[in-house]
């Protein structure tokens, strides 16, 4: 596999330019699916599975704070997306909660790493609940999905709950599929946020 | 307190058409900011005038002339005159509608873009300019780093957070140069260990107090911190942590524009250096307004809004809003947790007191021709000089202010 860390250690971030840009326009749109997905835009079973493992394994890595193997996950050319809009509108035009390429993801990553990272002190204990997941095809090699959302949290002592629904973008690299775009929709991104300095 | 003086609202250009209006707070009271159809601005008490009920029920909107309250179908002009009261013949002959006119903020006024209002009639009189003494002139350079006239500012979209703590714990905070090295540990530290030395806030630690970066009392409560002599002594675009997609937007606007004009671009897209307290609740953060809003005794609405620039290529405005997004994911959290931590420990009855001393008396602190106090940017004179000016308002608080 090509290495695409540059000399300083992180991830470059060449790739996202206007056209990555209008790609997730265009995954915007692709993502508010109209009826049943159907059986001709189906992926192949053993795509769907391993995209579902991986789903399924990004959150559970999210919830046990192993997140090294939580960043492994995502593509090298990779955007973790939290529209403050809803529904979510261009990120080149609006601010969202939260837009990191891979680079920036890291950095999030190395912040909690820290170990003075007060936001997570005491560290904020959470459990994702993924439900009515679709999936299909996309236009290139990729598939897609979409699923619910509950986030249980745990912070001083208090519980909260957030939830919405998530669209993802899959590629294939090197025999593994990895997310190369998760897109989470808060059902009140457009309203007072707590703190949510963990993964979503 | 929020009635006694001249309290933010909305920018123009959230209300840039005839007839749209946006919901906001004024302290703890809802109202619409309104602009007419003659491009007048309105700020209406959200409660119809019948039974009490919310007239206005969404966040913002435009071609509406009307508001009708969704209870009993009252009404209202944007510029608050009671329109119409369905089956008004069963309130008998004469009917004077103009009593039920939605109450008004009655001085409302606009600086430069910014929408300020008042329910104190004496403030109200002496008008936003007199408010803002010599803030007004910082605004201006705010304004100026952003392009100045020929550049119109817009809001691009907010990111809303709730504070456990009561609104002054984010207001003492706002004017606090002695924090960054501590309360920010986790977001120097992480940056010293992928970007090395000489990136964003690390001109905080150390002998902050020996840098050319100062603190400002500005008169009526408002307060100055400026980065700027260490932020752009070479280049703040240079010392900013690298943003998502910034490779590609330097590459592009380089090769459209040249790269001496570029590199202006870039500076204006990075953070303005300036922090400007507005009292009681608009502070200029980088390129970014936070607005604060009282909810309850503990708890308060922290909004940052936005802001991009008309006339400039659209990548400009992408790096802008990609650089906006650093500060609130990486420093203000951990300031917020110790806003909450500072809001828990006032309440222990034992203890009464704060410290708010550091500087204080500093003999080198000069006054100018204005009543502008400068000193060292680690001093209190923040908190001292807000304070001074909350307690005044609060000593004068008339509770019949709207009559």
């Amino acid at each position: 596999m090509v290495d695409t860390k540059n000399s300083a250690g992180h991830q470059d971030s060449t790739y996202l330019n206007e056209a990555y840009y209008d790609q997730l326009m265009h995954l915007n749109e692709d993502w508010q699916l109209d009826g049943p997905v159907p059986a001709i835009n189906q992926p192949s079973l053993a795509d769907k599975l391993a995209c579902e493992a991986l789903v399924f394994a990004e959150a559970r890595l999210a919830d046990d704070l192993r997140l090294e193997q939580w960043l492994d996950c995502y593509s090298d050319k990779s955007i973790y997306w939290i529209p403050a809009n809803y529904p979510a509108g261009d990120p080149r035009q609006e601010i969202t909660l939260e837009f990191h390429d891979k680079r920036r993801l890291e950095d999030r990553v190395a912040r909690i790493r820290t170990g003075v990272a007060y936001s997570m002190l005491p560290v904020i204990r959470t459990r994702h609940v993924l439900g009515n997941i679709e999936y299909w095809q996309g236009e290139t090699n990729e598939v897609r999905a979409r699923t619910s959302f509950i986030i249980d949290a745990l912070f001083n002592e208090k519980h909260r709950t957030l939830s919405g629904w998530i669209g993802y973008s899959f590629v294939k690299n090197d025999g593994d599929w990895k997310i190369s775009v998760k897109q989470v929709n808060l059902i009140d991104a457009d309203c007072l946020q707590e703190n949510n300095t963990f993964f979503l | 307190m929020f009635s006694e003086t001249w309290v933010y609202l909305a920018h123009a250009s959230e209300i840039k058409e005839p007839n749209s209006f946006v919901a906001r707070k004024m302290g703890q009271r809802s109202v619409i900011v309104t602009r007419d159809k003659e491009n007048k601005i309105h700020a209406l008490l959200n409660r119809c005038t019948h039974r009490g009920a919310t007239v206005c029920r969404e966040k913002k909107g435009d071609k509406t002339p009307f508001f009708t309250c969704p209870y009993h179908g009252w009404t209202f002009r944007n510029t608050g005159e009671c329109a119409a009261i369905p089956h008004q013949d069963a309130y008998g002959e004469g009917l004077d509608k103009q009593q039920f006119n939605l109450k008004k903020v009655p001085f409302v006024s606009e600086y430069r873009g910014f929408i300020f209002a008042t329910l104190n009639p004496e403030k109200g009189r002496k008008g936003i300019k007199e408010h803002l003494k010599s803030a007004a002139g910082r605004l201006d350079e705010w304004i100026d780093h952003n392009g100045g006239d020929h550049r119109a500012i817009r809001i691009s979209g907010a990111q809303q957070y709730t504070v456990h703590a009561n609104w002054k714990c984010l207001y003492d905070n706002a004017g606090d140069g002695y924090h960054p090295e501590f309360s920010h540990q986790s977001l120097l530290k992480m940056t010293q260990e992928r970007y090395g030395s000489g990136m964003d806030l690390d001109y905080f630690s150390g002998g902050i107090d020996s840098t050319p970066m100062y603190s400002q009392s500005l008169g009526n409560g408002h307060s100055f911190l400026d980065q700027r002599p260490c932020m752009y002594e070479n280049s703040a675009f240079e010392r900013q942590r690298p943003q998502p997609g910034r490779e590609a937007i330097v590459e592009q606007l380089t090769k459209e524009v040249g790269e001496q004009k570029a590199k202006a671009y870039f500076e204006m897209a990075t953070g303005a250096g300036m922090n400007l307290n507005i009292f009681p609740n608009l502070l200029f953060i980088g390129n970014q307004m936070q607005v604060i809003t009282p909810l309850s005794v503990g708890l308060s609405d922290m909004t940052w809004y936005s802001t991009t620039v008309d006339n400039v290529p659209t990548v400009v405005n992408t790096l802008r809003i990609r650089t906006q997004e650093d500060f609130t994911a990486f420093g203000e959290p951990d300031d917020t947790a110790n806003f909450e931590a500072c809001f828990k420990g006032m309440q222990e009855r034992e203890i009464d007191w704060i410290d708010i001393s550091r500087h204080l008396g500093r003999a080198e602190d000069s006054t100018d021709d204005s009543g502008v106090v400068t000193s060292v940017i680690s001093s209190d004179i923040h908190m001292r000089t807000y304070y001074e000016e909350w307690k005044k308002l609060m000593q004068s608080n008339d509770a019949s202010r709207l009559g």
